[in-house]
């Protein structure tokens, strides 16, 4: 989870990691496009630390993780031997980055200030999303083969316990004492319960007139008050909002092709949404709950942070 | 076989308990006739290897592990080996009750054996027989396919065609009576979404000098207008032959050409990637001849695998966050019951005929053009089921 600092005053932007044409886009909150900026092969998962304006970048085919200077626009530091590098998630507090090892089944823990590598932590095959809890205490990776999210203890390593997901778990978030995993083949969000590591609840996406195997959920985000909850349906190329104390579905919204990734702003006015497949970028306003613009990216947009 | 015989065989095989904590796999192989010959053309050139299933059944073995280690579980595999020659019956009796049936065997052998195996209570899987009379005549509680039916491949094709707007087919098929049924079913596809068949013409196999002159290509595909060639040629013996030949200059479909398949290696979404390098680099006893990609039917036995394992999640008991009965038939009859397919859209099976549904993909040797259901050919229930025999068509109606 990205922590975000209070508002400044420079307007918040975007700035896109897109597979295919192995770039960052950045663009601002109406949609313009800023700069383009050349990285790597493959460029995927993203996080920030906002302390000094650095951005880390999974670069897959590179097998690095890339320090990229958001300032300068440029890469300062390289992390190598990372295979297949793929989700991020930054522990600020203690400057370790988790990430994902899509082809090796693992996941590795990185201290981002000496560069070493901490921790490499078995999972199932084809691990995707990543997540500390917000103590560090607790690591979180997700098996999108195995159908399990592997809990680690974010201290010594050891694994805590093993969760039982539906078909192909994605991406996670956390939000007060919950752990919300996607199932992308399984059509829903399942909720565990952080202190005992059960699961508590799930939302099944099924809106009327969707034949229930299109709703392939990926990407979840919660809003800045974390009321609301964002989740990306791949296929069924919508967004779908829900209440996040409720689990009331209140709307799907209709973007491009395949949405996957997720940001918002700061200050919770715009929501950005990565169509994978219609290399476009659908910016959404969640206090009127409708699409404001749809604009280009680059190919196959990936990850998208929020930069403050 | 007799009712009674049948009762009586129920009560002297099925073990005692069905419930296990080891997933058990077993493989019938056979060595027959037809095995032989099997992929070999003609001219004896081998265009279609033989390839067994074991491979890809231990990779989704090995990708199960993790999930089966979490619940305490653990996996066999084990091959038998059927001397087609002698009595099956014997031979099946000595196939563990409990284990999913693999059977990687040619179709004169498996026609012989999903009777006496149903009979006896085995769950079996045809992974290699797309023949659409396996669902709709022998239709067995016991028997399921993980590879498509040829209404389902066909189906995919028929889509395609009518979504690029070649709806003028000139089918073009063998004299054999696998070809003629084979046909049929094509022809009834092809009608199905709107396209129309101008002319059957059929390709015969000798070396008459008629038959040479009746054979050439420009003269089979001569004097009628259309906008594709379908061709139906199970053996591949002669169709090869018609891709930039056709008296007209129009594309191929069929069994040659842009053919309809359940899996492919160059299939670059959905993970697709990750599973064609898995199965690349997979150490495996089981040698297989290049290149180092699933065939349709090794991808129906990894399915048939991974249908089970990723079903068990949802039979965790809460208390005891282990599995405390694993009975396959209960499992596989579960509506509920699915897989990840890889193919962007889960796998589940059809509660009328034992087929699992997918996606079918439109590919060359090497690319996927498209994965069917095409656009806007939509399903009331479910998204795949325009493809194959619906339930009020099909004349199989288990459950």
């Amino acid at each position: 989870m990205v922590l975000l600092p209070v508002q400044s005053l420079l307007a918040d932007y975007a700035v896109i990691s897109n597979e295919r044409s192995g770039n960052l886009v950045f663009m601002d909150e109406q949609g313009e496009t800023l700069d383009v900026v050349a990285l790597c092969a493959r460029p995927r998962g993203m996080a920030q630390r906002s302390s000094d304006n650095t951005l880390f970048v999974a670069c897959s085919d590179d097998d690095r993780v890339v320090e990229f200077d958001l300032a300068t626009r440029e890469p300062r530091r390289f992390y190598d031997g990372l295979p297949g590098a793929m989700s991020l998630d930054l522990h600020e507090p203690t400057q370790r980055l988790l990430l994902s090892n899509e082809g090796t089944a693992q996941a590795t823990v990185l201290d981002t200030e000496s560069g070493e590598i901490l921790a490499r932590l078995p999972t199932g095959l084809e691990p995707d999303g990543v997540a500390f809890s917000d103590d560090g205490g607790l690591i979180f990776v997700a098996s999108e083969n195995a159908g399990i999210v592997h809990v680690f203890d974010g201290v010594t390593y050891a694994p805590v316990t093993q969760l039982l997901t539906n078909l192909r778990p994605r991406r996670m978030a956390i939000r007060e004492q919950e752990l919300w995993v996607s199932s992308e083949m399984g059509s829903r969000v399942e909720i565990f319960d952080l202190e005992r590591l059960v699961k508590t609840d799930e939302i099944i996406f099924a809106p009327r007139g969707f034949r229930s195997e299109r709703l392939t959920p990926v990407d979840i985000l919660f809003d800045h008050t974390g009321a609301l909850a964002f989740v990306a349906l791949g296929s069924a190329n919508h967004v779908a909002v829900i209440d996040a104390e409720s689990r009331e579905i209140q709307k799907y919204i209709l973007v491009g092709r395949r949405p996957w990734g997720l940001g918002i702003t700061a200050d919770g006015d715009r929501l950005f949404v990565l169509n994978g497949l219609s290399d476009d970028v659908t910016i959404i306003d969640p206090g009127k709950l409708r699409p404001v613009r749809t604009t280009r990216t680059g190919l196959v947009p990936h990850a998208v942070e929020i930069v403050h | 076989m007799s009712r009674v015989l049948c009762a009586w065989l129920l009560t002297l095989f099925l073990p005692l308990s069905v419930v296990a904590a080891e997933f058990e796999i077993t493989i019938l192989t056979s060595d027959s006739e037809d095995r032989q010959h099997d992929g070999r053309s003609f001219a004896g050139i081998v265009v279609q290897p033989h390839r067994p299933v074991l491979r890809a059944v231990e990779l989704a073995v090995f990708e199960s592990e993790a999930l089966l280690k979490t619940l305490g579980m653990s996996a066999r595999v084990d091959v038998h080996e059927l001397d087609a020659n002698a009595e099956l019956l014997p031979q099946l009796q000595r196939v563990p009750a409990s284990s999913l049936v693999i059977l990687d065997l040619p179709l004169d052998v498996m026609e012989r054996v999903v009777e006496p195996a149903n009979e006896l209570g085995l769950v079996t899987f045809n992974v290699r027989h797309s023949d659409a009379y396996l669902r709709e005549e022998v239709c067995l509680p016991g028997l399921f396919h993980t590879i498509p039916s040829d209404n389902m491949y066909f189906d995919a094709l028929g889509q395609f065609l009518v979504h690029r707007g070649w709806r003028r087919v000139l089918l073009v098929r063998g004299a054999s009576e696998r070809d003629q049924q084979r046909a049929a079913t094509l022809v009834r596809s092809i009608r199905k979404f709107g396209a129309s068949v101008v002319e059957e013409r059929v390709f015969t196999l000798s070396h008459h000098p008629d038959d040479r002159d009746r054979n050439q290509p420009d003269f089979l595909t001569g004097g009628v207008s259309y906008d594709v060639v379908a061709v139906i040629d199970s053996n591949k013996d002669y169709g090869r032959y018609l891709q930039y030949s056709t008296r007209s200059p129009r594309p191929v479909v069929g069994d040659i050409g842009l053919e309809p398949r359940s899996w492919h290696f160059a299939l670059e979404r959905y993970g697709a990637p990750q599973l064609n390098e898995r199965y690349r680099q997979f150490k495996s006893d089981a040698v297989i001849a290049e290149p180092a990609t699933m065939t349709d039917a090794e991808f129906a036995a990894w399915a048939a695998v991974k249908l089970v394992s990723n079903s068990l999640t949802a039979r965790v008991e809460n208390e005891t966050g282990g599995i405390a009965t694993f009975n396959l038939s209960e499992l596989l009859n579960d509506p509920d019951t699915q897989v990840d397919l890889y193919k962007g859209t889960r796998g589940s099976v059809r509660q009328w005929n034992n087929q699992l549904r997918q996606p079918v993909l439109l590919a060359t040797s090497d690319a996927v053009i498209a994965i069917a259901p095409m656009p806007k050919f939509l399903h009331p229930k479910h998204y795949v089921d325009t493809l194959g025999l619906d339930e009020p068509e099909s004349s199989c109606q288990l459950r």
